[in-house]
């Protein structure tokens, strides 16, 4: 297992996230999330992984659903399952009305990344707990936002960690002989 | 009293204005350097392990009232062909870790087989600070060669370089497994920006001074000279900084705001003062004088920095002989600023607040506490927000990017991205390399408009909120747009993707705010620096009790 700091946590999920297809800001979250996973648990390596891979086959959350969770309406599946991430920073954008909660949002993929992006808000996920690839979710309010831990470390073992830096990879640019005279300046040896 | 309006972000966030940024007394080393008399630091070398040449290890360790932190540094011998200021060297003639206590000869061991392979090490959260610092050659055996002669350096020789060793990088914040800025962040002595990265060069600057009197020594054990007092106190470590270090201040937009407002806000407090007292007076005339003199030693082959440093003479002269009719006035600080933003450049604007700000340290000081941020309240979306009441705010935060057309191949031609070989930021030709797609979110003002015009699309009754579910793409836009209504001095207020920039410009602000001085701009997209000179040894503000003193 390699140990990482919680900001290379954060800086590697959202390298990795943009990397399969997250817009910036939504990477930015994702980041941000990934580091909370890492505080609670050794599982944030794995849970990054699976949202890498499971990414494109995750559907946003459709207007017209989302107008349903916020009227309480009772939720309705559309076909694959939905993003926990899209689901989620809409969710903190706009949080649910407190009477519409608890809420139950049908099929949603990976739930422990809703649980965790949702870690900074008056809203938690009250159900299903752990590594589940999709399930039904239920969402409920709570008084106290959580701060964040210190003094934890984001332990990965070696296989998980080169994946994920492949995906991480996919936003770098390959240094051409140009770029890499000119790209940071300099390129003397210093002689003084 | 009538309070003085705070410069202006339209003023003060110019690349212009960023790239003729002077240190000030708030800077983050002189913030250092006032907590550690303070608080009566002891620091003593704890080892002190060096072969004939220099080779070795050496540990100084610090005592804060709180904690012991220690700098543990190895120098290694280092092929000529192989010293390199870039971040792409693989060796280094010294590096250094800022170690989280005292270090026991297991952590020494560990840290000798990992710190000189730097990037390519492993670390843990024991080690705050990772560091490494290559010798101005020919400089460093020039002063050995004296020093072993019994004799002094030649001062103008040494004080026109100005340092012995110059740092290529010093990482911090979790950066190869070192500890997180999270878990120093509520220390007092490490609260605060920097802090930690500037004890650690504080440290280095004294293991120079003591290096190369200690080869000196073994060259000549019983006629050797130790480099004297005023030149040890003259000198600092130089510094080369490149590109990486540049998106900084635009990814840490909070920050940036109370690194800015906080001196703003002291410009402004000195500027409504109604009288200037002798105290204030002298401090003000020996500021001046020392700044005088270091801008005569202030070389720069660049011919633009070598030709704004002349003028910023002038302007000082012309200062010198217009300061006693400027402080005889009413508001005399305001007075004499007013006097510098009617005649002077705009490196004699920067220089003139940092010497206005000098003699106030009781009126100001108290700003630097303020000068750290947490950006986790700009991660919040406010999606209830109508998306024309954004549009509104953003046009009125980012007017100044309304001149910009980036239908225009100038405004367009550069784009930042990381580099698959060295994972650092760089700056590459848009419309002539390869490798846009991948650009990185720093293109600030082209996508406030375009997320801008993205808006002007919407439906009146749309949230933020709705308008991100279906245009996640500009959720970096929407997160920087209302932190940058909230928090003005966040935003660089010019163009960063245009062909004119000059990322020097940016690096030289936040520098700056380390308390670097000597620019030397080595093209537009590097330059070097000195940290720490002429400022007290640490060993001046924290010696040991007798017996243990270094």
């Amino acid at each position: 297992m390699i140990d990482l700091s919680l900001n290379e946590v954060e800086t590697l999920s959202a390298k990795a996230a943009r990397g399969v297809g997250f817009s910036w800001g939504l990477a930015e979250d994702v980041g941000r999330a990934a580091r909370r996973i890492a505080v609670e648990a050794d599982t944030w390596g794995q849970a990054m992984l699976s949202l890498a891979e499971h990414a494109q086959s995750f559907e946003p959350p459709s207007p017209a659903r989302a107008a349903r969770w916020r009227s309480g309406e009772t939720d309705a599946a559309t076909g694959g399952p939905l993003c926990p991430i899209r689901t989620a920073a809409l969710l903190l954008d706009e949080p649910l009305p407190s009477n519409v909660m608890p809420l139950t949002i049908l099929d949603v993929g990976l739930p422990v990344w809703l649980h965790a992006m949702l870690r900074r808000s008056a809203m938690r996920v009250a159900r299903p707990a752990g590594l589940a690839t999709r399930a039904d979710v239920v969402i409920e309010s709570r008084a106290e936002t959580e701060q964040s831990d210190t003094g934890r470390r984001g332990a990965i073992d070696e296989r998980t960690l080169a994946a994920l830096n492949s995906f991480a990879a996919r936003t770098y640019v390959p240094e051409s002989e140009r770029s890499r005279l000119r790209g940071a300046g300099g390129g003397r040896v210093d002689d003084e | 009293m009538t309070a003085i309006a705070l410069r202006p972000p339209g003023v003060v966030m110019r690349l212009q204005r960023l790239g003729a940024a002077h240190p000030t007394r708030l800077s983050f080393l002189r913030q250092l350097i006032r907590r550690a008399a303070r608080e009566k630091w002891r620091v003593r070398k704890h080892l002190f392990d060096l072969n004939d040449n220099g080779f070795g290890r050496a540990v100084y360790a610090v005592e804060t009232p709180a904690k012991t932190y220690s700098l543990v540094a190895f120098s290694t011998p280092l092929d000529d062909e192989k010293r390199s200021d870039r971040v792409i060297a693989q060796a280094w003639d010294t590096s250094y870790v800022l170690y989280d206590g005292l270090p026991d000869v297991a952590d020494i061991d560990r840290l000798e087989a990992n710190a000189p392979l730097q990037e390519a090490g492993r670390y843990t959260r024991s080690e705050l600070v990772l560091a490494r610092a290559n010798k101005s050659v020919r400089l460093f055996e020039d002063v050995a060669t004296a020093l072993a002669q019994g004799q002094q350096p030649d001062e103008e020789q040494l004080l026109g370089v100005g340092y012995l060793l110059r740092t290529t990088a010093v990482y911090g914040n979790g950066k190869f497994g070192i500890a997180d800025r999270d878990e120093i962040a509520a220390r007092p002595e490490l609260a605060g920006s920097f802090q930690a990265e500037m004890l650690t060069v504080w440290l280095i600057r004294s293991f120079t001074l003591d290096l190369v009197d200690h080869i000196a020594r073994r060259r000549n054990p019983a006629g050797a000279a130790r480099l004297a007092p005023d030149l040890r106190r003259a000198l600092g470590v130089g510094n080369a900084t490149g590109l990486g270090m540049a998106p900084f201040l635009v990814r840490h937009p909070l920050l940036t705001h109370s690194w800015f407002l906080a001196r703003e806000t002291a410009l402004a407090r000195v500027r409504a003062e109604p009288h200037a007292g002798a105290a204030e007076r002298d401090a003000f005339s020996n500021a001046l004088a020392d700044l005088r003199r270091r801008i005569a030693r202030w070389h720069s082959d660049d011919s633009r920095q070598a030709a704004a440093t002349r003028i910023l003479a002038a302007d000082l002269g012309a200062l010198a002989e217009n300061l006693d009719q400027l402080l005889a006035k009413p508001r005399p600080w305001d007075a004499l600023y007013r006097f510098a933003e009617d005649l002077f450049s705009l490196e004699g604007q920067e220089a003139c607040v940092s010497l206005i700000l000098e003699p106030h340290g009781a009126l100001i000081d108290d700003l630097g506490d303020t000068m750290k941020a947490d950006e986790t309240p700009g991660h919040t979306i406010e999606g209830g927000m109508g998306c024309a009441l954004l549009r509104r705010a953003l046009l009125e935060s980012y007017s100044w990017a309304r001149a910009i057309d980036f239908a225009e191949p100038a405004a367009n031609a550069r784009f930042w991205y990381v580099s698959a070989e060295k994972l650092e930021p760089r700056l590459g030709e848009r419309f002539e390399e390869d490798g846009a797609e991948l650009e990185q979110p720093l293109a600030t003002a082209r996508d406030a408009l375009g997320l801008a015009a993205a808006l002007a699309q919407e439906p009146s009754s749309a949230t933020v909120a709705d308008f991100l579910l279906r245009r996640p793409e500009w959720r970096h836009a929407v997160r920087r747009a209302q932190i940058v209504a909230k928090f003005p001095y966040a935003e660089i207020h010019d163009n960063l993707i245009g062909a004119e920039l000059r990322p020097v410009d940016i690096l030289r602000a936040k520098l700056a705010f380390f308390g670097a001085r000597s620019f030397d701009p080595r093209s537009d997209r590097w330059l070097r620096i000195a940290l720490f000179s002429g400022e007290p040894l640490i060993e001046d503000v924290a010696t040991a009790p007798s017996g243990e003193a270094t």
